[in-house]
């Protein structure tokens, strides 16, 4: 081979070789195909509310035809602008339309009640409801979402996969599942072995109603706010009955004892317990787990990085200072009353007392 | 020499050892994000102060954006700090404050010594709230930022907040695409592994909060340091205050379209981190506070971030030395084995960080041009060691304390 042309080859094939793997790069730099911004929600997407407030948006595409089945009396169905089948439900007792068809325990099509309506047991709903009146699910019933306008009662054993809201107040009986955001304007009521991720409402009852329930007026005001920070770097133990002025930090375990009463925040890098009756007016933040007796008050958020355990009695948050508990994972007994939200990262449960 | 060089390659394995943790933390160790969740609470009354030195391009951006957040607008007061503007600054902001009585309090600076720390430190006496959060003057906070931002201050031990930077104007050229790259590996894994493994999160200056009483503690504003955020961050960490980051706390900001303006952003940027390094270097890893062990050291190597580049650039020049000395320690056979093992995995840290930063931001086609990071690399090389040597040179050439501002390139709306 000529010396000069062998010389060239190497060269070029040296140079095709080296520019191979940045004709990519190139690409890229002269297209700019992903030479947007990082999407940044600028809107509030972690409202819990968020998902419920896009479905009326998109409901409101079949309100008209809902309301003239209402007048009629009569059911409808069709398809949705996206290809969404619907089918709307001007009377209570079209609700057991949904079950008809070849799948008789599976509806596909978006369901909008313009009534109250009771829906069979055992269905799946693979698609959102909507419900202009009350609604009440069947037992063992799974639903994707539930959009109510006035309150939403779940039967026994149901699931919910995405979120539910009501205007109104949401009450889940036994062992219901509720994946994802569950939010009601008024209340929300869960029984014993429901399982969920997050709640939101201006009061939460957890299993069944607190009777000793305080009154919020009735609140001990606090006696002055806290004053300082003290940091300590081993365990510490608050005894029964002490009221503590300043915020904490504590670098080992923090145990406060009975009836003990805490004006200002606390944070524990380990294990965090709560004896009965104890009274917290700022935040309780553990990197840890928390547990909290029987009967505790805290106003402030209650966050723990692992767990929290909360014993029947206790209150979080009130009417005029609603507050948020925060863990992957939360363990609520029976008779628990939670003002604001609940945020189980993996999962929580309502248990029975013990 | 040989020693030196040693020295230098055991430090730039130990940046590289550093890289590899936090990005394999990043990928596959647990995530914290403890306060991210707090959505409802008795919200406190907060400070929103807006660093603005001649910027009639962005200030009304931001205005209008903070006028439009998720927060009780009668706990939250805005304080656009306006330092020594000689544009339309001022009069912007005088027409938001008409627009919005009672929400917006201006602090109008015309004088006194140049820089952010010190105007901060002047609009202090118009802060009365335990809260404060700060935002230079391009970014634009979305409507739930200030709550995720004040969210982390129920912790009693939560000294400051950094949240995330996102560029907003990524697709403009070359520089403003490696510099995502640059956020992006330095948000989303450098910063938010340092959470996770309770290191030493760095408080950013910007779309960041701290506590006024703990600043009260540390002596408030330091205004003789260029980069007040770094400072900031190890006053409150020396003091036993933590700083967290909120990776999920997202604001957009415009990056520099323009190698000048960036080059000065990283020199200024080198000098301040410097000279925290000077001040706290030996305190934080000696002296006797309240980090921990693994805070020390996180924490000097955070410091010590910038004259590593310095330090490269003499490994360098060291190494090609010995080469042409026709030196080969160990017969060259070590030599060779940790050249090799240093090209397949040492150098591509950095690579490796950003690319996993984009993977967990979800994004697709830009990670083609990460072989440019090289030409990012070699600019703040050379930059960043310019800066350190002019900074070593000062007390000789007598250069007094400059601040420069970063240059803005938005279209005034």
């Amino acid at each position: 081979m000529n010396p000069a042309f062998a010389t060239v080859l190497l060269v070029l094939v040296a140079g095709v070789l080296f520019t191979l793997p940045l004709v990519p790069t190139l690409i890229e730099l002269r297209l700019k195909r992903d030479g947007q911004p990082l999407k940044v929600v600028q809107e509030f997407a972690g409202e819990i509310r968020h998902f419920s407030y896009g479905f009326r948006k998109y409901i409101g595409n079949v309100l008209e035809p809902l309301q003239k089945c209402v007048a009629s009396g009569s059911t409808a169905r069709g398809t949705m602008p996206d290809g969404d089948p619907y089918l709307l439900l001007g009377r209570s007792d079209d609700a057991r339309l949904v079950s008809a068809g070849r799948n008789a325990t599976t509806c596909r099509s978006v369901v909008a009640a313009g009534t109250d309506v009771v829906f069979p047991d055992g269905m799946t709903f693979v698609k959102e409801i909507y419900a202009a009146g009350k609604f009440t699910g069947g037992e063992k019933t799974e639903f994707r979402s539930v959009l109510g306008e006035k309150d939403i009662q779940l039967g026994r054993a149901s699931t919910v996969i995405r979120w539910a809201h009501a205007v109104g107040a949401l009450r889940a009986e036994h062992d219901c599942d509720l994946y994802g955001r569950i939010s009601a304007d008024r209340e929300i009521q869960l029984e014993t072995g429901c399982a969920f991720q997050r709640l939101n409402a201006p009061r939460i009852a957890l299993g069944r109603p607190n009777t000793q329930e305080a009154n919020d007026a009735a609140e001990t005001a606090p006696i002055s706010p806290p004053v300082g920070r003290r940091l300590i770097d081993e365990d510490l133990d608050i005894h029964p009955g002490e009221i503590v002025s300043a915020n904490i930090v504590t670098r080992g375990k923090l145990h406060v004892g009975a009836g003990a009463r805490l004006l200002g925040s606390v944070k524990s890098h380990e294990e965090m317990v709560l004896e009965a009756g104890v009274k917290v007016e700022g935040s309780l933040i553990s990197a840890s787990t928390m547990h909290i007796g029987r009967d505790c008050q805290i106003i402030g958020p209650v966050i723990a990085e692992h767990g929290i355990a909360i014993d029947t009695g206790t209150r979080i948050g009130n009417v005029r200072t609603p507050t948020t508990i925060s863990a992957p994972t939360i363990q609520i007994e029976d008779g628990v009353t939670v003002f604001g939200s609940v945020w189980a990262r993996n999962e929580g449960q309502v248990v029975p007392q013990k | 020499m040989l020693y030196c060089l040693f020295a230098i390659v055991i430090l730039i394995s130990v940046y590289t050892i550093r890289h590899y943790l936090f990005t394999l933390n990043r990928l596959f160790g647990f995530q914290r994000h403890p306060y991210i969740d707090v959505d409802m609470a008795d919200w406190p009354p907060v400070t929103v102060l807006v660093a603005a030195h001649n910027e009639q391009k962005v200030i009304a951006y931001i205005l209008a954006a903070l006028m439009k957040v998720n927060y009780p607008k009668e706990k939250m007061l805005v304080v656009p700090v306006n330092d020594r503007s000689t544009d339309g600054t001022r009069e912007i902001i005088d027409r938001f404050c008409e627009e919005h009585p009672g929400r917006i309090r201006p602090f109008h600076r015309a004088g006194g010594k140049e820089g952010k720390a010190a105007a901060l430190k002047d609009a202090m006496e118009l802060v009365e709230t335990e809260v404060i959060l700060i935002f230079d003057a391009d970014y634009i906070p979305g409507s739930a930022l200030i709550r995720q931002l004040v969210a982390p201050f129920f912790d009693p031990e939560v000294g400051g907040v950094m949240g995330r930077v996102v560029p907003l104007n990524v697709g403009t050229n070359l520089l403003t695409r490696l510099l995502d790259f640059e956020r992006s590996g330095g948000y989303q894994v450098d910063q938010q592994a340092r959470m996770n493994l309770g290191l030493v999160p760095q408080h950013g200056g910007t779309v960041a909060g701290v506590r006024l009483s703990a600043l009260r503690e540390i002596g408030g504003w330091n205004d003789n340091s260029l980069t007040e955020d770094t400072d900031l961050t190890y006053r409150l960490l020396l003091a036993g205050w933590k700083t967290v980051y909120q990776n999920r706390s997202e604001c957009y900001e415009e990056v520099p379209e323009t190698w000048q303006a960036r080059i000065k952003q990283l020199m200024r940027w080198a000098k301040g981190h410097n000279q925290a390094l000077a001040d706290y270097g030996v305190k934080l890893l000696f002296g006797k506070h309240r980090a921990t062990l693994r805070e020390r050291i996180d924490g000097f190597l955070l410091l010590g971030v910038y004259a590593m580049a310095l330090l490269t650039l003499i490994g360098w020049i060291l190494a090609l030395g010995l080469f042409y000395e026709g030196v080969a320690p160990l017969h060259g056979v070590i030599a060779l084995l940790a050249i090799t093992a240093y090209g397949a995995l040492g150098n591509f840290a950095a690579f490796f960080e950003i690319a996993a930063a984009n993977r967990l931001d979800y994004t697709h086609e830009r990670i083609c041009l990460l072989p440019f990071l090289v030409l990012g690399f070699a600019v703040s090389v050379f930059s960043i060691s310019r800066a350190c040597l002019s900074q070593l040179l000062a007390p000789i050439a007598g250069v007094a304390f400059h601040w420069d501002k970063t240059e803005r390139f938005r279209s005034t709306p």
